[in-house]
């Protein structure tokens, strides 16, 4: 099934038969659990999000069209969920609190390193949380994920200049907010010389 | 300033590098030319490069199941190169490249038969086809085709396979300038008249009709439902086929259909009566009394029987055989 491509898998489903699912699963759950993540900041409506988008492209499966690209299709269901989900204001407090995803470094980097690599990883996801969700929604859709403007503009129902700005402001914020801070893990390796 | 503003709304499409040749040379030029675009370009990249902090998360294996689990979709070792699934109404089979494929499913089926019908392709069959793309290959639902064949296609290649016997979905796979694979109920009409087409056309060789009218008996033989465009397009295969092997099986699953239409009779009685060969005419003979037993005969059969009986120069067992059947219209 893995020689098949998203297209022809869809049309196998769209017959009513759901044995591609697991195989379609496997090739984008992984892209579309990170952009919600990123997104929402907030592992359990990260999971929900890839629960019910994976749901929605089965149960829609015919609205899906054989020349539309399929991770296009499911970024557009993946991006309106979260949307949906930031909507609804009591969601805002659910955020997960600051906690490190990575695992820790191999040792091979020594403790500072590894320290470091949090502390940047925590000071990009914060700075992609202080930009507005269009901002974020591009800018995770163009830097992380790879997709064109086109692609983001169909997803995000916006015109190519509108992204073009959003990814520009949100990159002007992030720049801010990563390069001008005094970095944590230098701050910590100076005090232990 | 507004060409400094413009040109810095295009350092993220120089970094993902989706600019054109002719934006990309301004761009760089621009950068070269002015200070502060070059230094905001450098803190752009370095921003780029920063957000790479961010590492990929794999997700939990638990959300696989969860999603799989309510798709009511359960993986299973891959079965010879036909992937098979829970016995869902709607996930079951799979075709795979070249196999091309017909399955039957359905409460028909003998009752100890557990384990998926699977006719091999026939030599005769497979010299006749181009490999086939699976680029080309499709699926769909009997219920979205149109009941009418238009023209003669060439279909070949069948292949029967019962994923569940316990239902009474069908479907069939063939080679039709594509590769296809239809599923559906057994009695939608349209999946009957591809039933009956293939039987009639496939191949058009006597392997495959034979393999085509196995299939066509075990999918329908002793259902309750009588359907007689099969049992028209398999009277017709007993008038037409030039090999005595087809004909007797033809006879033999006109024998086991539910239900006798005008057709079926005609074409048994005149098997009966111009076969060439005699294993037709006393598989004829036999459907024929099976018929005179359920009442469903008329006077044209009656007669015919009669004569046969009385024929001196017929096989002695079909003689016996009309003879044993006049008896049960007169006892
Ligand atoms: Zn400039």
């Amino acid at each position: 099934m893995n020689h098949l491509s998203d297209q022809e898998l869809m049309r196998i489903v769209q017959a009513g038969d759901l044995s591609p699912a697991s195989e379609i699963y496997d090739r984008y759950s992984g892209r579309i659990y990170n952009f919600a993540f990123r997104f929402l900041k907030n592992a359990e409506a990260a999971e929900d999000a890839v629960q019910e988008v994976f749901v929605k492209m089965i149960k829609y499966a015919n609205q899906f069209h054989g020349d539309a690209k399929l991770s296009t299709w499911l970024f557009s269901i993946t991006a309106n969920w979260c949307r949906d989900y930031l909507r609804k204001a009591d969601n805002k407090s659910k955020e997960t609190e600051d906690v490190l995803i990575s695992l820790p470094a191999p040792l091979e980097h020594g403790p500072d390193r590894a320290l470091e690599q949090r502390e940047d990883e925590l000071r990009v996801q914060r700075a992609l949380q202080a930009l507005t969700p269009e901002q974020r929604e591009a800018i995770l859709l163009s830097r992380y994920q790879g997709l064109s403007y086109a692609e983001i503009a169909q997803i995000a129902g916006c015109s190519e200049g509108a992204v073009k700005t959003r990814v520009f402001r949100a990159m002007e914020t992030l720049k801010k907010a990563l390069t001008t801070e005094t970095r944590g893990g230098d701050r910590w390796l100076n005090a232990v010389q | 300033m507004a060409e400094c503003s413009a040109m810095r709304e295009s350092f993220p499409l120089l970094l993902t590098e989706s600019l054109d040749a002719r934006s990309r040379e301004l761009t760089h030029q621009h950068i070269e030319s002015c200070s502060e675009c070059g230094a905001e370009w450098l803190a752009t990249k370095e921003t780029w490069r920063l957000m790479e902090a961010l590492p990929e998360l794999t997700p939990p294996p638990r959300m696989r199941q969860r999603f799989l689990a309510e798709i009511g979709v359960e993986e299973k070792p891959v079965e010879s190169n036909i992937l098979s699934f829970p016995k869902r109404t709607w996930a079951r089979w799979l075709s795979q490249a070249a196999a091309v494929v017909i399955v039957a499913g359905g409460s028909y089926l003998y009752g100890h038969r557990t384990q998926p019908v699977r006719l091999a392709p026939q030599q005769a069959t497979l010299n006749s086809i181009q490999p086939v793309s699976i680029a080309e290959s499709r699926v769909v639902k009997s219920s979205a085709l149109s009941p009418n064949i238009e023209g003669r296609p060439d279909i070949e290649n069948v292949q029967f396979i019962d994923t569940n016997p316990n239902d009474d979905e069908v479907s069939l796979s063939f080679d039709i300038t594509q590769h296809m694979t239809v599923t559906g109920n057994r009695s939608d009409k349209s999946m009957v008249q591809l039933m009956a087409y293939v039987m009639q056309n496939e191949d058009k060789a006597q392997p495959s009709t034979t393999r085509a009218i196995d299939i066509v008996k075990q999918t329908y033989a002793n259902s309750h439902q009588p359907e007689p465009e099969i049992a028209g397009a398999v009277a017709r295969v007993l008038r037409n086929d030039e090999h005595e092997g087809v004909r007797i099986k033809a006879v033999d699953t006109l024998k086991t259909l539910p239900t006798a239409t005008s057709e079926t009779r005609e074409a048994l009685i005149a098997a009966l009566k111009n076969d060439p060969n005699p294993a037709v005419r006393i598989k004829a003979v036999d459907a024929l009394a099976k018929i005179a037993a359920s009442g469903q005969l008329d006077q044209a059969a009656v007669d015919t029987l009669r004569q046969k009986a009385m024929q001196d120069d017929e096989n002695l067992y079909v003689r016996t055989k009309a003879a044993e059947a006049l008896k049960k219209l007169n006892p």
